[in-house]
């Protein structure tokens, strides 16, 4: 790849009269085909006072429609040989399953069936509302640090940011919800308007063109749905210190970086993975290594859509020294990394693991056709996938060292994370 | 708009590798794969835990971990970085029976890939600063899998199945005690006498075509030694029972069941595996169904049949809500009990799925790579899984019925629950259940 950073995915688009925005990436070779479809509302889109909305839908969706029953979707496409699944977020609700090819239409059958029918009776709607409750303490509530990320984004925005709450929601939120408000919801942005689908698989464009047409050309037209304008910006720093019963005490550095869709966010990707992805990394030699400040440090990113994106350092410190002397000693190495940069050798090595960790996820029709829908949303345009690489390769050490310096040099917002026994230094 | 109907056309098959030994004796499985321009592979070595000394388990997973810090010819980190900039990434684990140690690079880089990496199997530094940063993690590792409820019922599980004197019955990376005992010549030691290319297997998956394999894979010749034999245990069978440890904070109970069963040898091994997935494995299964989509007890229930080393086991389990837990696992027990049979359409649609899902489960290289390595370790050939899938199309429902009540049942059940023991056991024992409290 390095030799050779060119892809060229064919990727042909078009959009049905209703409104509905269909990209086909053809590979003959690939083992099934994946459907995947975007419907861009996320946690971002719900009422500060009624949340959870949009990842409840994640479940109501294979609750049955007009001529499927309830389950039957998840059952069906397994029986196929196929996986099924769905995931929410801030900005979108990810509707997926990759099928072998002769089960393709029934696929698109499938979606089309519940983007204009879907059943919610009052019957599955309770049963599902449990399941998520369910779902949030298996994922959050029984976990140790399991409010780490609500600590986080509470401390980026307010609540009655659209960003200021989990997409998980609040379970007495969901409580709150009647029959009306869900169908409500699926009503405003449910429709062919604000939905992207991709496939990616054994099929000609025209072929696949033809069979979503035919399964999901006759859902009626609505007008896309505008999302709310952005309201204020975010918090100032602040600094909060939690106690809880976990293992280790935790810091966690943070900043408010550029959304999803801005130049900087790569460079912020990469400048991350320099300075704490892995043994071999900046933080790792200075922090942990040369000045045992902390036993590991670890990097990542929140991306937003439509407003600031959250980057955030973790640090566990070493035994004997606090989380407000270790978060000083990587706040001391981010100095002079904003002041000095990468060598040429560890931006080398970050774009190395990058491109191949960027071709294992293409190398799947599953994950190939879940990129070309990211590029999609976030940068206007599925051919996005094609031109990523050569933005990767143009990267070069100043551009790492200043949008580190723009970036990650102000007063940072700090997370102690602190077991119970711990005393706050 | 009518539904669609579905048309099948299955020619698949898992490739078949190309094998042959080097000159140390190491057996190389190699898989032509192409457009596969990410190659992955796993050096699989026979090394059993069971030979850890009882004083310093772990040790095999603190030497898996700190083997690509320094070398002796490229020391503090700096194999790693050259490793880097080939673009490769190293991953692995030192589980019962044997230690994998893996990679994924581009194809095209393999010839220097290969060089790095037996640099890191031959001549690890394993520098004192480095084990016992090592040591620290895995210590931190296991004071985190204790706070977690789902590893805690886990692991009450493997104690309950094989009891706490056997080496399967404990933590595979040790506990605090045994870790902290582990010094700098423990590690060297344990690699001297465990790690050792001629009895390991290199399994290897990409587009091979252009590479010189033997010229690839000579760095590999001068790796010698045996990784000693896996040590198996036998397998005890030791009485069920339902044990509860308390984690009085946890807000579910989390819940596993099993027991262990024959394995992949056995002639109903197919029919098991059908049995499994329509029992648990599905989402369409019959416990999600009824414990999720019906009763919203749960995120989720799942499960099935699993190969072991020799023999296999039956396992099911999931989170409940606290004050249903009784209820939940009264009702997951009468449905293990198969009181209706499976049905001709549930066992059809385990068919479908396990072998229809075969394509997309070996799509990369490092798919393939996954699968093959478990075979090597176990002693099959690269076969089985065709033959396996041969075999899943012969079970009718009674088949698969007869050998789930055979294999199934009841007494040889045992559950293993994590979660608040105050509430948790006064609701198991008014359930007809007898739990016993263990740390």
């Amino acid at each position: 790849m390095a030799e050779n950073r060119r892809l060229d995915y064919e990727l042909v688009e078009t959009t049905l009269e209703n409104g509905l925005r269909v990209c086909v990436q053809p590979d003959p070779q690939a083992p099934a085909v994946a459907v995947n479809i975007w419907y861009e509302v996320g946690s971002f889109d719900e009422d500060p006072d009624r949340t959870g909305f949009a990842h409840l839908f994640e479940h109501l969706m294979f609750q049955g429609s007009q001529n499927v029953a309830s389950g039957e979707h998840m059952s069906v496409v397994e029986a196929n040989g196929g996986s099924v699944n769905a995931t929410t977020s801030t900005d979108r609700t990810n509707y997926f399953e990759t099928v072998p090819r002769g089960a393709l239409e029934l696929a698109l059958w499938l979606e089309g069936d519940r983007m204009s029918s879907l059943a919610i009776t009052e019957e599955n709607f309770a049963a599902q509302r449990e399941v998520v409750k369910e779902e949030k303490r298996q994922r959050y509530d029984n976990q140790p640090y399991g409010d780490l990320l609500e600590l986080l984004v509470a401390q980026h925005f307010p609540a009655t940011h659209p960003y200021g709450h989990l997409p998980i929601g609040s379970m007495a939120h969901l409580d709150d919800a009647t029959l009306d408000d869900v169908q409500q919801f699926f009503h405003d942005w449910y429709r062919p308007s604000n939905a992207r689908l991709v496939l990616c698989g054994p099929v000609e464009p025209d072929e696949a063109f033809d069979m979503v047409a035919t399964h999901l050309g006759g859902i009626p037209a609505l007008e896309r749905p505008e999302h709310r304008e952005t309201a204020a910006p975010g918090l100032p720093p602040q600094k909060t210190v939690t106690h809880g019963s976990v293992p280790h005490p935790l810091v966690y550095l943070s900043w408010a970086t550029p959304p999803a869709a801005d130049t900087d966010h790569l460079a912020l990707d990469i400048a991350l993975s320099i300075l704490a992805d892995g043994n071999t990394s900046r933080l790792h030699k200075s922090v942990v290594r040369s000045r045992r400040a902390a036993q590991e440090v670890h990097a990542a990113s929140l991306p937003h859509l439509r407003s600031t994106s959250i980057t955030t350092f973790m640090a566990r410190p070493s035994d004997g020294i606090s989380t407000e002397a270790t978060a000083a000693v990587v706040l001391e190495e981010l100095a002079r990394f904003g002041e000095e940069g990468p060598t040429s050798e560890e931006l080398e090595r970050a774009i190395a693991q990058y491109e191949r960790d960027w071709l294992l996820q293409l190398a799947t029709v599953e994950g190939r056709a879940d990129l070309i829908n990211d590029a999609w949303l976030t940068h206007g345009t599925p051919s996005h996938v094609n031109r990523h690489p050569l933005e990767v390769a143009a990267l070069d050490v100043d551009t790492i060292r200043d949008v580190v310096a723009r970036n990650l040099l102000s007063e940072p917002h700090t997370l102690h994370y602190l077991p119970t026994t711990e005393i706050s230094s | 708009m009518t539904r669609p109907t579905v048309t099948l056309a299955r020619a698949w098959k898992f490739p078949q590798p190309e094998v042959f030994a080097l000159p140390s004796g190491m057996e190389v499985w190699a898989f032509d794969l192409p457009g596969q321009h990410i190659a992955a592979l796993e050096v699989v070595m026979p090394t059993s835990l069971t030979a850890e000394p009882r004083a310093i388990e772990g040790v095999a997973t603190v030497a898996l971990h700190s083997v690509d810090e320094g070398t002796r010819s490229n020391p503090d980190g700096r194999i790693s970085e050259l490793l880097e900039l080939q673009g490769a990434s190293l991953h692995g684990s030192a589980s019962q029976n044997h230690t994998l140690l893996g990679a994924d690079a581009p194809v095209h880089r393999l010839p220097e890939v290969l060089k790095l990496l037996a640099e890191v199997l031959h001549e690890p530094a394993f520098a004192a600063t480095d084990i016992e940063h090592h040591v620290e993690m895995q210590v931190a590792a296991f004071d985190s899998r204790i706070a977690s409820p789902g590893w805690v019922a886990k692991q009450a599980m493997r104690q309950v199945l094989f009891g706490a004197q056997s080496r399967l019955g404990r933590p595979a990376a040790g506990t605090p005690e045994t870790l902290n005992a582990i010094g700098q010549e423990d590690v060297v030691s344990w690699h001297r006498a465990h790690w050792g290319g001629s009895d390991a297997t290199l399994v290897l998956a990409g587009d091979l075509a252009g590479q010189d394999l033997n010229s690839t894979l000579a760095p590999l010749d001068y790796w010698l030694g045996n990784s000693a034999t896996a040590e198996t245990e036998p397998g005890l069978l030791r009485p069920s029972q339902v044990v509860v440890v308390d984690m009085p904070d946890a807000v579910q109970a989390t819940i596993h069941a099993g027991c262990l069963t024959v394995g992949r040898s056995h002639p109903d091994w197919a029919a098991l595996k059908l049995a499994g997935h329509a029992m648990c494995g599905a989402f369409a299964s019959r416990l999600n169904l009824e414990l999720r989509e019906r009763k919203g007890y749960t995120y989720g229930v799942g499960g099935g049949f699993s190969a072991r080393n020799q023999g296999g086991q039956f396992s099911v389990g999931g989170s409940f809500r606290v004050d249903v837990a009784a209820e939940a696992l009264t009702r997951l027990l009468r449905g293990l009990e198969l009181s209706e049979p499976f049905t001709t359409d549930e066992v059809a649609d385990a068919k479908r799925f396990l072998v229809g899902i075969a394509p997309l489960t070996n799509e990369t290289a490092s798919d393939i790579v996954r699968q093959a390595a478990v075979l090597a370790s176990v002693g099959e050939s690269a076969s089985f899984v065709n033959d396996h899938f041969a075999a899943l199309e012969q079970p009718d429902a009674t088949g698969a019925s007869a050998a789930f009540r055979t294999h199934i049942h009841r007494d040889n059940i045992s559950v293993a629950i994590s979660g608040p023991a105050s509430v948790l056991v006064p609701q198991m024992q008014a359930a007809g259940l007898d739990p016993v409290i263990v740390s």
